[in-house]
């Protein structure tokens, strides 16, 4: 469970770029978070109100847009959820794919002002 | 009240992670240090094969080794025994290191004289794969009893490392282990990858691993 870490962070860089930008109100935060990647969006949002307590982004919501764990499959081309169908092609039912999507972790944008 | 706007950021949050881990990297290879980043499930072996290539190799090279443990010494004390310059970084409740924590580790430690360092990282098969430390090589060791099923469970770790150790391979007969099974798993997610069965207890297999780390650290820089 290092999701504590990974919010901080984020609101490491996303404090960066209102410093930069001079801007003076963060709405939202949005983070784009992959199945695959290294955070589970339950335990983000379970962390995101202790890493914002007491700072400037304590009004600040949070986000998250997953994206799927989507392959293709090299041997018709087909796109399916590795998850969901473990890792099997639903299509033909070879297991072979090039992972397109799932691995994401980004901040994609805030809403400020 | 200002309007508010929409601000597109799409960062990655491992962007400044593999910014330190490249810096690191580049300043080990100027002053001639070989950093390997180990990485493992907890009891499959790190430090028992830590302390047997010290052994191995000591007249040789100057080693050190930093060991991340959630709270104890036990372990640099018995890398120091062996012969190495040791530190113990006290990880608190991480479960990975981080490019910057290997950052403070290596200032810790001092590794100018040094032609290897190894980094133990945290006894996980999980978040250590997910991070670029500054190693130059990344090495996984997979023990004997956890069963040949665990790239099947573990792929992300399988397939980044470079090097594949398989330790205990003294205790093979006492469990439903295939070598040839684990080996076509591992390959499916990385074709390149190199694998070394030993056992750190018998001294078996350790030669061809003792040569790829001689091999690798002649040619560093």
């Amino acid at each position: 469970m290092h999701e504590l870490g990974i919010v901080y962070e984020v609101v490491r860089i996303v404090d960066g770029f209102v410093q930069e930008n001079q801007l003076t109100k963060v709405e939202k935060i949005v983070l784009e978070v992959g199945q695959l990647s290294q955070a589970i969006p339950r335990f983000l949002e379970e962390c995101y109100p202790a890493a914002v307590s007491e700072t400037a982004y304590e009004d600040t919501k949070l986000e998250i847009i997953v994206l799927p764990a989507n392959g293709k499959c090299k041997s018709c081309n087909e796109v399916y959820n590795i998850i969901e169908h473990r890792r099997i092609c639903p299509k033909c039912h070879r297991d072979e794919y090039a992972l397109i999507s799932g691995e994401e972790f980004n901040i994609k944008e805030i809403v400020a002002g | 009240m200002d309007e508010l706007k929409v601000f597109t950021i799409k960062k990655n949050i491992q962007e400044d992670n593999a910014k330190v881990a490249e810096i690191t990297r580049s300043q080990l290879r100027k002053q001639g240090t070989y950093l390997v980043n180990i990485m493992s499930s907890p009891g499959s072996g790190k430090t028992s094969t830590i302390v047997r290539t010290i052994k191995a190799l000591k007249d040789e090279m100057k080693i050190g080794v930093m060991e991340a443990d959630i709270d104890s010494d036990v372990d640099a004390k018995a890398v120091q025994e062996a012969g190495a310059k040791a530190i113990q970084l006290h990880t608190g409740g991480m479960c990975h290191l981080d490019a910057t924590m290997t950052r403070q580790g290596i200032e810790e430690l001092g590794v100018e004289e040094l032609d290897l360092v190894f980094l133990e990282n945290i006894g996980n098969l999980i978040c250590p794969a997910g991070y670029d430390t500054g190693a130059m090589k990344n090495v996984a060791i997979l023990s004997v009893p956890e069963g040949d099923d665990k790239p099947l469970k573990y792929p992300k770790i399988f397939g980044k490392v470079d090097v594949l150790i398989v330790n205990k391979i003294d205790a093979i007969e006492h469990f439903d282990f295939r070598m040839d099974l684990l080996e076509e798993r591992v390959r499916r997610l990385n074709e390149d990858i190199i694998i070394f069965p030993i056992s750190a207890k018998t001294g078996e297999g350790l030669d061809e691993w003792l040569n790829w780390i001689r091999k690798e650290v002649r040619k560093r820089g």
